[in-house]
């Protein structure tokens, strides 16, 4: 597969068309827009809690269609999960996109998440791949300030 | 110089498959953000021309803009 149809999988193009949960909560129970200036791509990201569990995970944005995609792909990964999870899937997806794990050797818990594992060939990509899980950190963090992605 | 969108697809991904097709431009808002806001997009994809440039690059960007529209099957 060449590299270009490794990052632009059937499966992200048909979640940048037809994005997952993506609206807003009316009564979240955490709320955090997350915003990369350099690109201009923002999103917010709503949670409702049931005690440690995710029970609603949404967000709404615009961006490319990496940030999206992965945007979308990250409220189905979530959803239902405890928050110790989630961060584990943050942790996890952060150094896949950045190339530190290798999800074919190194075992994780990123299920289909692994198919955005080619944006770690794409340096100038990694930051609209990850802008929806800083965001969803910070909220897991209780920030409430808007998030400013730099790098 | 020519700065051009295509529908339902951000500058930024126009500008990675054109990266992988030979092709460089350059995405975004080109510090230009006032502008951006007047013509109603997030940020625009832009060919620069010098006098060094062939036709045959011309035909090369051409081909690579079908294979972006070819990538998101529009």
């Amino acid at each position: 597969m060449s590299e270009t149809n490794e990052l632009y999988q059937q499966v992200i193009l048909d979640h940048n068309r037809k994005p997952r949960n993506f609206k807003v909560l009316d009564h979240p129970t955490r709320e955090q827009m997350g915003h990369n200036p350099l690109c201009g791509d923002e999103l917010t990201v709503y949670l409702e809690l049931e005690g440690d569990l995710s029970k609603e995970i949404t967000f709404q944005g615009s961006g490319c269609a990496i940030s999206k995609a992965s945007a979308s792909m990250m409220t189905v990964a979530v959803k239902g999960k405890t928050l110790a999870e989630a961060e584990i899937l943050f942790e996890e997806f952060h150094r896949m996109v950045k190339g530190e794990l290798d999800p074919e050797t190194s075992p994780n818990h990123l299920g289909r998440l692994t198919i955005l594992a080619g944006v770690r060939e794409f340096p100038a990509r990694v930051k609209c791949a990850s802008l929806s899980w800083h965001t969803l950190h910070a909220a897991l963090e209780g920030k409430t300030d808007p998030l400013l992605i730099k790098e | 110089m020519l700065s051009f969108v295509i529908d339902e697809i951000h500058p930024h991904d126009i500008g990675t498959i054109l990266d992988q097709e030979g092709v460089a431009i350059r995405a975004g808002h080109h510090c230009a953000q006032p502008a951006m806001k007047f013509f109603g997009v997030p940020a625009t994809a832009r060919a620069s021309f010098a006098f060094y440039n062939t036709k045959a690059e011309v035909d090369a960007l051409v081909a690579a803009i079908a294979k972006v529209k070819q990538v998101f099957e529009i």
